[in-house]
């Protein structure tokens, strides 16, 4: 365990190094928080509320999901780059596990991610979009639990884009693909609640929605009670899931580089 | 020009056969492209399931400029997204230098190095979007307005083009000026959007600074009646020459500086 | 022709602090310190010469090279190659010129080496007659037949290499600057490499500059060298006058029993130069017209426990070394 933690703190300080996407990376979220506020604010010009939320709550809604949105990728990329270029039977060598090292670096990227940007932004927020407070002690907590919750789902579901690299070699595309499906079922763009009812039926089905909109939802108040509790234990079990799927996909993997040698 | 038009043809057919070597992925990436822009349809879409207008403006008046914002940038895209790796691929690695000792200019050789196929995808998706919301739109359209329309997404290309080309000269200076162009293509969101949503700020840098403005909303307000931009959205094609010179200079002007100060 | 004369290249360094208030300070107040990577050279090379041009890291070499090739602009001095002055005209400059840059490909990854050529004969202009006949020559010679149909990145490092230079010579150019083309070659390929680059200078008559770090390189391909420390030529000359008037000297290294203080035997005073003494180890040099090696190693004998010792030879190797070292 230890020897991960240092990984991740050793990510934490190389993070530090790249200011120059630092800022980049906050002025464009910067960018689309203002977006957001111009468009919705069009959006409810002549109605008090969508699908029963409030225009601040859609505001608050939509800028936090924005900003969790920034967690649910992971380290797909990273691990498709290795198996492309054949470091991948260097890493398989080494003591550790690869996937839990990966998972560890990218723990040090959203820790420091979350000092450096996400509350910075989120003070920003708060001040001049006017964002709500959670409703209440209880939902802040929930939300916590949910949200993190949602970024393990993330961070182990994005491995697969590094699996598949096993077999296709042209990555990007995936990983344009994972993030266009993300945006829309995780909830960061619309929360799931305006979708047509067919659509919220097949969301349900899926895990991306315990990414961003679950955890969200809860802040808002669209889910409440013994629902968010719910909402809380379908998400461990898609954790579950997906640990064991990643497992199970990536050992198959494994014996493809050490049948062909890479 | 002749010969560089022939050169460019013979890189084109080099790229084509990489892209026939990987098939699938040729496949992933158009279909990719297809699945993201649609999503960005699916949420106005979504957004006008609740509501009628957006200040005013039409679920196909909105689509309409989207169409013109997809259909310019899948051009720029397409033939010139090489620029993106100008810093990380070329300067830093020093593969730069084998552009130069090559009888040919170096900023052709870079945009003809790569066709970006998934452009393709976007391409599709902004025929499509701009035919579902023709129909809805009682517009007349004869030829001039054809051809029009087609100066119009000509002109938004070369917009995104020089804005692209501007920030990736920076990587003279900077070795790698990436995070810079993906900041300010963040940008190009908001010109999908009519610009009076937006307050004085945004709007004066949209039209003035970083003219993305005139890549979507302006020129799409062009045909779009009582809009009230139209004698903005005629300048488009003249706002792209500008820029593209802009541009043009810059680069002049970044290689200049590279060559006597090497790297 | 090549004719170089008082060529000077200065960079301007900018001295950084660190953080975020250095980068501020750095907007308004910088501090510049200048280092000299070319500092007043001139040199005359004749078409169809072969020049090994040598130094350290660092000395200079690429600096040149990319002054010659028109990708630098030299800060001072001149330049013409063939009549024109590259950094001023350098696309009419890049016609007549080849290059390999060390590890650096100009062969598309992806696809067959004889599609990057197709496209080189485009950029090139080369007329097609002329075209197959070069690739037909260089086919027979470098063996490149069995490697046409593969891509790039299936080929191994030496077959890159013979793609590579296949490439640089496609366009018979007049010169061809080659930076490091055998390094971490296998002895075979060295060997091929070299009997291509030959035979190209023999029969197109290709001035060829080569830096490289491997002397068997300079010693099998050049007749003359030129050598560069600290951007100041050290040696300008053939190969032959080098190892005559340095040819005696000789280097042996100790091996010492015990490490610690050296000092040279008085014997030895005035006939041997200690030159270093590193890691238990002690160098001596000398000139065999002065004394032999056999008296050197019986003094220190007699003065010291020697556990091993190696004398080094006269090849253009350690020649070129102890001119780095020592100077001229």
């Amino acid at each position: 365990m230890r020897k991960y933690w240092e990984m991740a703190k050793s990510q934490i300080q190389l993070d530090t190094a790249y200011t120059a996407w630092y800022w980049a990376r906050s002025a464009s979220i910067i960018m689309r928080m203002l977006i957001i506020y111009a468009f919705w604010h069009a959006v409810y010009e002549n109605r008090t509320t969508i699908s029963d939320m409030p225009l601040d709550t859609m505001i608050t809604y939509i800028v936090l999901a924005t900003l969790l949105g920034n967690y649910v990728s992971g380290v797909g990329g990273q691990l498709a780059n290795q198996v492309r270029d054949g470091s991948v039977a260097i890493e398989l060598m080494r003591p550790y596990n690869l996937l839990d090292k990966l998972v560890a670096l990218d723990l040090g990227s959203k820790i420091s991610g979350t000092i450096r940007e996400t509350f910075p932004l989120l003070l920003v927020a708060f001040l001049f979009l006017h964002i709500n407070s959670p409703t209440s002690w209880l939902s802040l907590l929930l939300f916590i639990i949910s949200a993190l919750l949602g970024i393990f789902i993330g961070t182990q579901l994005d491995l697969i884009i590094g699996i598949l690299a096993f077999w296709l070699h042209y990555v990007w595309g995936l990983r344009v693909l994972r993030d266009a499906i993300l945006a829309f079922f995780s909830g960061v763009l619309v929360p799931i609640t305006m979708f047509p009812s067919w659509l919220q039926m097949v969301s349900n089905f899926l895990p991306f929605q315990s990414m961003v909109y679950v955890p969200v939802a809860i802040y808002t108040g669209q889910i409440e009670g013994i629902a968010a509790l719910q909402a809380i234990a379908i998400q461990l079990v898609w954790l579950v899931v997906i640990i064991v799927g990643i497992r199970l996909a990536w050992s198959f993997a494994i014996r493809k580089v050490t049948i062909f040698g890479g | 020009m002749r010969r560089y038009s022939k050169l460019y043809w013979q890189y084109f057919k080099a790229r084509i056969k990489v892209m026939m070597e990987y098939r699938v992925d040729f496949l992933i990436g158009v279909m990719s492209v297809l699945f993201v822009q649609g999503t960005s349809i699916l949420f106005i879409a979504l957004v006008f399931h609740n509501v009628d207008t957006i200040h005013g403006w039409t679920f196909y008046q909105l689509l309409f400029i989207f169409a013109v914002a997809m259909l310019g940038r899948s051009l720029e895209h397409t033939f010139f997204d090489n620029l993106w790796t100008l810093g990380w691929q070329y300067i830093r690695p020093g593969n730069f230098d084998r552009l130069l000792v090559r009888p040919v200019n170096p900023l052709f050789q870079i945009i003809a190095e790569r066709v970006q196929q998934d452009g393709v995808g976007s391409f599709l998706v902004g025929i499509i979007v701009l035919f579902t919301a023709i129909p809805h739109l009682e517009l007349h359209w004869g030829i001039a307005e054809v051809m029009l329309l087609i100066v119009m997404i000509i002109s938004s290309a070369a917009i995104f083009l020089a804005v692209n080309l501007f920030f990736a000269t920076l990587s003279f200076w900077m070795v790698d000026s990436l995070p810079v162009m993906y900041a300010v293509q963040g940008m190009n969101d908001f010109a999908r959007y009519p610009m009076q949503i937006y307050g004085k700020g945004v709007r004066f840098v949209l039209t003035w600074i970083i003219p993305y403005g005139f890549t979507a909303f302006y020129p799409a307000a062009l045909f779009l009646d009582g809009s009230g931009f139209r004698s903005i959205g005629i300048w488009t094609p003249v706002v792209a020459i500008v820029t593209l010179s802009i541009a043009l200079l810059f680069w002049k002007r970044g290689l200049r500086s590279f060559v006597s100060t090497g790297n | 022709m090549i004719e170089v004369k008082g060529l000077s290249k200065y960079y301007k360094l900018v001295e950084k602090k660190p953080g975020l208030s250095g980068a501020v300070q750095g907007l308004f107040a910088r501090k510049y310190s200048i280092k000299k990577a070319v500092d007043d050279i001139s040199f005359v090379i004749d078409q169809g010469e072969m020049v090994g041009y040598i130094g350290a890291n660092g000395a200079g070499k690429s600096t040149t090279i990319k002054m010659l090739c028109g990708i630098l602009t030299p800060s001072s001095g001149e330049i013409t190659v063939s009549g024109i002055v590259p950094y001023k005209e350098r696309k009419r400059n890049a016609s007549n010129i080849g290059a390999v840059f060390g590890q650096r490909t100009q062969l598309f990854w992806d696809i067959a080496v004889r599609e990057s050529y197709d496209l080189l004969k485009h950029i090139y202009e080369i007329p097609q007659h002329q075209y197959e006949k070069t690739m037909d020559l260089f086919t027979e010679v470098l063996d490149l037949g069995p490697l046409l149909g593969i891509p790039v990145r299936q080929l191994s490092l030496g077959q890159k290499m013979r793609c590579e230079l296949a490439a640089a010579f496609l366009h018979s150019p007049s010169i061809v600057y080659l930076d490091e083309p055998t390094i971490g070659l296998d002895v075979a390929v060295k060997v091929k490499i070299r009997q291509f680059i030959k035979e190209m200078n023999r029969s197109m008559n290709t001035t060829v500059i080569l830096t490289t770090h491997d002397m068997q390189d300079i010693e099998e391909i050049c007749k003359r060298i030129i050598i560069i420390d600290e951007g100041k030529i050290l040696y300008d000359g053939s190969i032959q006058s080098i190892k005559d008037r340095y040819g005696h000297k000789r280097i042996i290294h100790f091996e010492m029993e015990q490490e610690g203080e050296f000092t040279l035997p008085e014997s030895l005073l005035g006939k041997a130069e200690f030159t270093a003494h590193e890691a238990g180890v002690v160098s001596l040099s000398f000139s065999n017209l002065i004394i032999t090696a056999a008296e050197v190693i019986s003094e220190m004998l007699r003065f010291y426990h020697i556990r091993d010792l190696t004398i080094a030879d006269s090849r253009i190797e350690s020649i070129v070394q102890d001119i780095y070292e020592r100077g001229i």
